[in-house]
């Protein structure tokens, strides 16, 4: 953890062969991906509920979430669990182990190209070396009214 | 002071982090409360001595342990604050108020300090306070530096911070030969063999001096290496006896050790004094504060624990009161007698024991109050309002798990009630009002909940602007009249509220939804009562019990859910070819008339399993608005512990809660009123 | 635990009692796996398996970690760090046979 004050860590984790980052400090926990119970009659994004800490915590699939194909859990998945603004979510994603400190400098915003999902769910895209982390607006991939089934970039009411 | 020791980034460290949080937390906690009641003794001629010492043992303690992770602006201030406490004690100087406004703007300064490092943040300037601090002390300056020495050398009973730990283990090792060794071994098999290995060598290390450290390093060519710091008198020829090929030595130069913080692995292999002030070595106070030596503090995880183990022993005991009843014919009445008083015994002392452990987890409202009290000082003064903070209640006691989700959302309210609700003192007296305004903080137990009330006397809400704002954006129609509640709904909305208001180090935006969010997460409600020019009221009101239901377990679609005992009336099996369909309705013959059906496995859109010979169903409502819901079968009945699901992704309809059967999977419970709904609008 | 292991043959065990020791092993013999118990004396779980896992020589070694039942803390640091798979204890040993079976098998 660097303690210079313009770098800040992130948690990373894979998604359908990319990685995206999340501020560590919104992280509550990483967990693997175990019971999670179906809850009926929610979005398609919404795996479930599961306990976390005590809790009972939502899990979004990420990979709905974003459009991707849905892929089987396995020893990899994950189910990183934030807390932000009051509420406490879980995603599940297809693996998360890296703790890595991201100067602020490094972080563009995302380019105008990208349209439909990407432009909301990103808050910036990270450079660094040779590798391209997108920085996550957890507070739009969280957000009930984004819960619509979208196909080809394209939001269709569920 | 170190600030790129490469082994920050260690996890271990971080933990090492977590502990120290944890401890400025408690000790700032104690030292708001002491500059209060100093406060309150300005220019007396005797101050309280035990308010002093205690002031200067928690300064002293933070002083330490900031030093241990390197936190050099927390050590700073705690060390200036520190060197007054001490010029007050030794009754070198009275009192005055401008030096308790600056040690108190030095503990703000101190808390904003830990917790800008904690979330990551640029810290904040400590020039103009340690000025400050600096200038209160002055006069004294030389006299108390001397003391510094003889104080820290005579060792009063207080621990050497842990920037003097490695000198402080050369001291110990002695001679004027002592030197520090770096020490390097290489492992491999053959040496392993003959019983050479990192174990052994880190022994003989430590027979022969103190093992300040010890790490694993890997190699150019990937080797695995280790890597270890001793001090020891003896010298080289030590070394070379072991006759150990792959361990080379060299001395290392003595460096000044300008404080940089003490890796915890080097603790645990040497023998060092415990890092900064442990509270198990303070002299009891005798102030009326709880004396720390009587207080155990417990990581709040491990409470919830207990009371998971509690909600499993409550569910085994009804678990065990189902056996029994089966059992009843086949025992004498005598043994049925005895079976049943044990049980009936073990529910009584479960009962007790969850009051008890629930009284562990019980902290008093205070502690939440005097936060506040330094928020509306700092607020106050920035808007240049006159407030009197009025505290009620503050003994009142809830669980330190409600504590710690409602200070944001009070601080919250608190916040709105000073920026918003209350006006300047010319205002004030342009109404007619006292000049200083009032904010009431109260708490007080009514029955099974705790209630918290924020008010004031100020402008009350504008029920204009607010009908205004809510119109603009569509959530209400034209010249609606509102009334408090609505005016509560409105406010509450997501969305609403605006995020501009600047939020100081409470982190992103805590607006009215998310504390309404949070009260209802919580199993409680919030109400609010306000009046145009008179003031503003919030009340909160939380539950301070588990809740505990009985419930009907059923199984649909392999998949379990739990029913309220309380709503269920009976419970029947049905064989497949008695139901009827009757247009989009199916019907079975009930208790000499009809009860109609409705399938949750519909309802819920999951698999239908018609193909049975039998299915069970649970009858809801009674005479002619009974309702049977059809399910795949009903497992048993149960006492389950009840948990609020309030996020919006997973709010659906027909779902009330959830709980968990000791499996730590989640078991849904049903909303028996919206089941009814559900099926009525089909 | 060891013994729970045993129903696994073909496989050598080495025991190290200190994360030093444990560390020590990679030196000394190849290993497919690590089964390793967060809380040890000398050193944090922790610190093993981020050097484990920041050493290319050893980075692909599945690590599966023992963690106290509770210490959310702990489980999310390790696995963050790289830990592959982890059980809380007590563990069932037919479940830590299956996972060390398993990852042996795919590695």
């Amino acid at each position: 953890m660097s303690k210079q004050s313009d770098s800040e860590p992130f948690i990373l984790f894979e998604l359908a062969g990319t990685t995206y980052g999340v501020r560590s400090r919104f992280v509550q926990q990483v967990e693997m991906v175990e019971h999670v119970t179906p809850v009926p009659n929610a979005s398609d994004a919404v795996e479930g509920v599961v306990f976390a800490r005590g809790q009972v915590v939502p899990a979004l699939n990420l990979r709905v979430r974003f459009g991707f194909e849905k892929a089987p859990f396995d020893l990899r998945s994950r189910l990183i669990v934030v807390n932000t603004g009051g509420r406490v979510v879980g995603m599940i994603v297809d693996t998360a182990r890296e703790f890595l400190s991201i100067p602020a400098a490094a972080i563009g915003a995302p380019p105008e190209a990208l349209t439909g999902l990407s432009g909301k769910y990103l808050e910036g895209i990270a450079t660094l070396d040779r590798r391209l982390v997108l920085i996550l607006n957890l507070d739009e991939v969280i957000d009930i009214a984004n819960t619509q089934t979208v196909v080809d970039g394209e939001p269709e009411a569920a | 002071m170190s600030t790129s020791d490469p082994d920050n980034s260690s996890e271990f460290f971080a933990q090492f982090l977590d502990d120290y949080y944890a401890e400025c937390d408690e000790h700032l906690t104690l030292v708001r409360r002491n500059l209060l009641a100093l406060e309150a003794q300005v220019g007396q001629a005797q101050v309280e001595q035990a308010l002093l010492d205690e002031l200067f043992r928690s300064f002293h303690t933070l002083k330490g342990i900031s030093a241990m992770v390197g936190l050099s602006a927390a050590e700073q201030l705690a060390h200036h604050m520190e060197s007054y406490l001490r010029a007050l004690r030794q009754s070198e100087t009275i009192l005055s108020a401008e030096g308790v406004e600056a040690l108190i703007a030095g503990a703000s300064t101190l808390e904003q300090v830990v917790a800008a490092r904690r979330n990551e943040l640029p810290l904040p300037g400590i020039t103009a306070v340690v000025a400050r601090l600096e200038a209160v002390a002055s006069d004294f300056s030389s006299k108390s530096a001397q003391d510094a020495l003889t104080d820290d050398a005579g060792g009063k009973g207080l621990e050497p911070d842990g920037a003097k730990a490695e000198a402080g283990a050369r001291d110990a090792v002695t001679g004027a030969t002592a030197r520090t060794w770096r020490v390097e071994f290489v492992p491999t098999p053959a040496l392993a063999e003959r019983g050479v290995n990192v174990n052994s060598v880190r022994a003989r290390l430590q027979e022969i001096g103190e093992l300040v450290q010890a790490k694993p390093q890997v190699r150019g060519k990937g080797e695995i290496a280790f890597l270890f710091v001793v001090v020891t008198d003896a010298d080289e020829s030590v070394f070379a006896s072991w006759g150990i090929e792959n361990l080379t030595f060299a001395p290392v130069e003595e460096t000044a050790t300008a404080g940089s913080p003490t890796l915890p692995s080097e603790t645990a292999a040497a023998q060092e004094p415990e890092p900064g002030g442990a509270p198990g070595t303070e002299p009891v106070p005798q102030s009326r504060m709880l004396a720390p030596s009587n207080v155990v503090r417990v990581d709040l995880a491990r409470l919830d624990e207990l009371m998971r183990m509690i909600g499993e022993l409550v569910i085994s005991r009804a678990r065990l009161e189902g056996h029994l009843g089966r059992l009843k014919k086949s025992v004498s009445a005598a043994e049925w007698r005895a079976l049943q008083e044990t049980s009936l015994a073990m529910g009584r002392q479960l009962r007790d024991l969850r009051e008890g452990v629930m009284r562990v987890r019980m902290v008093q409202v205070g502690e939440i109050f005097e936060r506040m009290q330094f928020v509306v000082r700092d607020l106050a003064r920035e808007s240049g309002k006159r407030i009197t903070l009025e505290l009620l209640g503050r003994e009142t006691e809830i669980d330190k798990f409600l504590v710690e989700r409602m200070t944001d959302p009070l601080m919250h309210l608190v916040r709105n009630a000073v920026s918003h609700g209350l006006e300047t003192a010319d205002e004030r007296v342009a109404q007619g009002k006292a000049a200083e305004g009032k904010l009431t903080l109260r708490a007080a137990a009514v029955g099974e909940s705790v209630l918290i009330e924020i008010a004031d006397d100020g402008r009350g809400i504008d029920k204009g602007r607010v009908a205004a704002r809510a119109q603009a954006k569509g959530l209400i129609g034209e010249r609606e009249a509102l009334d408090d509640a609505a005016l509560l709904e409105l406010i509450c909305a997501p969305g609403f509220s605006t995020r501009d208001e600047a939020d100081r180090g409470s982190g992103r935006g805590v607006g009215m939804d998310v504390v309404r969010n949070t009260v209802e997460e919580l199993g409680g409600r919030i109400s609010l009562e306000t009046e145009s020019g008179k003031g503003t009221r919030f009340t909160v009101e939380l539950p301070l019990t588990l809740a505990i239901a009985e419930a009907l377990i059923v199984s649909v679609d392999g998949q379990k859910f739990a029913v309220p005992q309380s709503a269920v009336q009976e419970v029947i099996e049905v064989e497949t070819s008695a139901v009827k369909a009757l247009e989009n309705n199916e019907i079975i013959p009930y208790r000499g008339g009809v009860l109609p059906l409705v399938r949750l496995a519909r309802l819920f859109e999951l698999n239908d399993v018609r193909e049975r010979a039998a299915f069970h169903v649970f009858v809801i409502g009674s005479g002619s608005s009974a309702l049977g819901v059809a399910v795949d079968r009903i497992i048993g009945q149960r006492e389950i512990v009840v948990r609020g699901i309030s996020d919006p992704l997973v709010q659906v309809a027909g779902i009330a809660g959830a709980t968990e059967l000791g499996d730590e999977r989640v078991v849904l419970i049903l909303d028996v009123a919206a089941l009814r709904q559900s099926a009525a609008n089909r | 635990m060891t013994a729970s292991l045993r129903p696994l043959r073909d496989v050598g065990f080495g025991e190290a009692s200190s994360g030093l020791e444990a560390i020590e092993r990679l030196a000394l013999a190849p290993v497919d796996l690590m089964i390793l118990d967060l809380n040890m004396p000398d050193m944090h779980g922790m610190e093993v398996i981020e050097f484990v896992r920041g050493h290319q020589a050893y980075s692909g070694i599945p690590i599966i970690v023992l963690t106290t039942r509770g210490d959310e803390a702990s489980r999310t640091g390790a696995l963050a760090a790289g830990a592959t798979h982890y059980l809380t204890k007590p563990f069932d040993p037919h479940e830590l046979t299956e996972h060390a079976r398993r990852l042996l098998d795919a590695g």
